[in-house]
């Protein structure tokens, strides 16, 4: 295997020296003897790298008849796991820098390689690709190699590696969740709660070993369904290390959890003991003669022990006052002055001036109702209420305009007619007549009746002498129903017949003169009324005038 | 129209500006009317002016008898005509908020909602003094839960602001069927406890919301005060069987209602005189109740 890939080895460099050795301007022009060797190139350098990518599904580039973008593709394949994992390595070394110091150790024999294949490679864009999948290969090596000593400090590397690429096929991974880095903090943790016993399990794990063998078989077959699924667990095929994890994690007891309790304890005593004694700033000696009393306590009487616990219990008091004074007792305190949120803690007393909000509780809501109940029975709502509006116009009196048939017939209207002009007295009086005369009537006597009542000066009403036309019928027609005789004595008297003098003449009879005097008499009438108008006249102007103005006034 | 409110603004202030010397005349009558009952001889002050107040006191009938002051003329005319009321939110209102409001609607008989987009307070008095509402209601909320009631009466009327508390909406209700719809009657009123001068005047704002009901209504809405929170209630009754037997079903929206403000001025005129306002900071504001009992 050594000359062999000694020969080819010269061969590959005999290659990638050529390509460096082309001027760079060359390679602009696409050209047919590059393209060739660097195509060869890199089939022989993706070789090299087969035997330490074993799951890529690739055994040789592919170049015959393949284009420029096929073949990166073929190197991207076999390359990109081997990236991912390469920079969980690289992380890894920057936490634990001494690691690097021991790899470098392993890596002494293949160094040589190593280090002539980057000097070649270092003008080419996949230098850093190679280096780092060297590194990897190295790494693997090493791992094949090594002893069971260096087992538990890189079997979490090898366990990263094959976790790296069972977890890019798992594909539950993405930018925030690293399985990987998740597992080896997890396994951190444990190291460091196991540290203590490390040592022990170290020679359990050994001799355990052998027996373990068989199990190993059957957790390979789980973890790789487990890495197929998640990947939690790890996936390493060829490591014993994480067995024993897991072993560890099975049989781990109350001590690997809460440690022995003989270290731990005292040592907490002793240091609360130490903080009191800062604190309280009593002497040494006091301390010591206190501790070696309370030993003695079974021979003191109770008056002693009483009186001891009041002296503890004052030198207590006596302590806090010299303390300062925590803050809830220094007066006015601002935030700056209290730890914080302790405002939240204590509880607070101060008065509220606002009256709390009523909560409606079944109570209140059935006081309610009832009083409710009460103002619907009472019947006592408060309602808007309409105000009466004033009239601003009187009423208009309509005249209902009687719509049924007259029952009198026309002969008998007209009938009636007749009867009124020539025989008023005698005419039945119409029914709308009839009642307003009655009822003004009952009202002037009412209003007479009152007026004599409450006035104190009371003076009646004028009696309005009813006119009323006296036929000059004869008497017996007017008073008898039935006119038995007939008497010549007529109802009116003489003097209501004609009311004048003597002298009577006619228009014909009269003379020249006397017709005169007629006239004239005639005239001065008319003058004498005609003048009494015009005063009347311009007595009611003037008043009305004097009225105007007061009311402008 | 701008004139015709300028001239009623105009006449306003000026019978505002009156009321202080009227208050004086009505003081001096009220005196001279008391001695004149009681028979006691006629405060010294007043001898000059006596006959002439007696013969004003005489002319007196129950309108001018009572001063009239302009904080009851903002309700002189209310009882002539039905209410007309505008419903609307304060801006970007949530889904829980129109629902609300939508309840309210009914609640309030001759009531109409509106969208509130992106109007202005003042847009929309105007709005509504053009088409002759006589009151505005809006309001607020706070992330869903509604807490604030503005009512603005119209022609320069006052305006009440009040807090909602303890808000139960009938949407909030799950069961449909038990609910029914909501009547749409005119209701009868309750108003219980509300005795002081405030608590008339808060009364009097809250009454004119509503129409004069028909005297057999079964629709009955309550606000009863209890130190300052007002309750509302919203209930149908039957008188089932003889008398003194009821049953009251509540319906509608129920909510306390907390007075904080009242300004002489409609809600556009910020610079409007505050007729009370509530002072939670003061010491003894614990142990006062201004709105009665």
């Amino acid at each position: 295997m050594a000359t062999k890939s000694e020969a080819s080895l010269n061969l590959d460099l005999d290659l990638l020296h050529r390509l460096k050795s082309t001027e760079p301007p060359v390679w602009l022009a696409p050209r047919a003897e590059l393209s060739e060797t660097a195509r060869k190139a890199s089939k022989i350098i993706f070789s090299y790298l087969r035997t330490y990518a074993p799951k890529s599904p690739l055994d040789q580039l592919l170049i015959e008849g393949f284009d420029a973008e096929q073949i990166w593709q073929q190197i991207d394949l076999q390359s990109q796991p081997l990236l991912s994992s390469l920079k969980r390595e690289v992380k890894k070394f920057e936490k634990k820098p001494e690691e690097i110091g021991k790899i470098r150790e392993v890596l002494e024999g293949e160094k040589k390689v190593v280090e002539s294949v980057g000097k070649v490679l270092e003008g080419e864009r996949r230098v850093l690709a190679e280096e780092s999948d060297d590194f990897d290969e190295d790494l693997d090596d090493g791992l094949d190699d090594d002893d069971e000593e260096e087992e538990e400090e890189e079997g979490s590397e090898g366990e990263e590696e094959k976790k790296g690429k069972g977890g890019a096929e798992g594909g539950i991974e993405d930018e925030f969740l690293k399985i990987n880095e998740l597992q080896e903090y997890l396994e951190e943790d444990e190291a460091r709660e196991y540290g203590l016993k490390k040592d022990s399990n170290d020679s359990r794990k050994k001799g355990g070993r052998r027996v373990l063998d068989n199990e190993e078989d059957e957790d390979e077959d789980e973890e790789d369904e487990d890495e197929e699924e998640l990947g939690v667990f790890g996936d390493s095929d060829d490591n014993e290390e994480e067995d024993e994890h897991r072993q560890k994690l099975e049989n781990a007891g109350y001590e690997d959890f809460f440690g022995s309790k003989r270290k731990k304890a005292p040592k907490k005593n002793l240091k609360s003991i130490e903080e009191l004694e800062e604190d309280s700033g009593l002497d040494d000696e006091e301390d010591e003669d206190e501790a070696v009393e309370t030993k003695k306590n079974d021979n003191l009487s109770t008056h002693e022990k009483q009186s001891e616990q009041l002296r503890a219990e004052i030198e207590k008091m006596e302590k806090a006052n010299l303390d300062p004074k925590t803050w809830t007792m220094q007066g006015e305190v601002t935030a700056a002055q209290r730890p914080k949120n302790s405002a939240l803690e204590v509880d607070l007393d101060f008065q509220h001036n606002v009256r709390p909000a009523p909560v409606i509780t079944e109570e209140f809501t059935a006081s309610l109702e009832e009083m409710i109940k009460k103002r619907i029975i009472e019947g006592q709502f408060d309602d808007v209420e309409k105000a009466a509006s004033l009239p601003s116009k009187a009423p208009r009196e309509l005249k209902e305009l009687d719509e049924n048939k007259s029952k009198k017939g026309l002969a008998e209207v007209y009938e009636e007619e007749y009867v009124q002009k020539t025989n008023p007295a005698a005419a039945p009086l119409t029914f709308s007549d009839e009642q307003k005369k009655e009822a003004s009537m009952l009202f002037k006597k009412l209003c007479l009746k009152l007026d004599a009542l409450s006035h104190f000066h009371f003076t009646p009403k004028p009696v309005i002498e009813d006119m009323s036309i006296q036929a000059n019928v004869p008497a017996l027609a007017m008073e008898e129903i039935a006119p038995v005789a007939v008497s010549d004595a007529a109802m009116l008297a003489p003097e209501e017949v004609f009311a004048g003098r003597g002298d009577v003449k006619e228009e014909a009879e009269l003379t020249k003169a006397e017709r005169k005097r007629r006239r004239a008499s005639k005239k001065r009438k008319f003058k004498a009324e005609a003048t009494k108008r015009m005063t009347a006249k311009k007595a009611r102007d003037n008043t009305l005038l004097n009225d105007n103005d007061g009311k402008e006034e | 129209m701008l004139r015709r409110n300028i001239r009623l603004r105009r006449e306003y202030l000026y019978r505002k500006s009156l009321e202080g010397k009227e208050r004086l005349l009505y003081e001096k009558k009220r005196k001279i009317k008391e001695a004149l009952q009681e028979g006691k001889p006629i405060p010294t002050e007043l001898r000059n002016e006596e006959a002439a107040l007696r013969q004003e006191i005489d002319l007196e009938d129950e309108n001018t008898a009572i001063p009239r002051s302009h904080i009851d003329d903002e309700y002189a005319n209310a009882t002539e005509r039905d209410p007309k009321i505008l419903l609307t939110t304060s801006r970007d209102p949530s889904a829980p908020l129109t629902q609300f409001v939508k309840e309210l609607k009914f609640v309030f008989p001759n009531a109409q909602r509106m969208n509130r987009g992106g109007q202005v307070i003042s847009e929309i008095i105007e709005t509504c003094r053009a088409h002759e509402f006589t009151d505005v209601v809006l309001v607020h909320e706070h992330r869903g839960v509604p807490d604030g009631l503005i009512i603005c009466h119209l022609p320069f009327g006052p305006t009440a602001y009040f807090g909602l508390l303890n808000v139960v909406t009938r949407h909030d209700i799950k069961d449909r069927k038990s609910i029914g719809t909501m009547p749409e009657a005119y209701p009868h009123l309750i108003l219980d406890n509300f005795k002081s001068k405030l608590g008339e005047r808060t009364a009097n704002i809250l009454k004119h919301l509503f129409p004069v009901p028909k005297a057999d209504t079964k629709r009955i809405i309550t606000f009863a005060n209890q130190s300052d929170y007002i309750s509302f209630r919203h209930h149908i009754y039957e008188k089932q069987g003889g008398p003194k037997s009821l049953e009251l079903k509540e319906i509608g929206p129920r909510f306390e209602l907390r007075l904080y403000q009242i300004k002489l001025g409609t809600v556009d005129q910020s610079e409007a005189q505050i007729e009370w306002v509530i002072r939670p900071y003061m010491n003894t504001s614990k142990k006062r109740k201004f709105l009665g009992d």
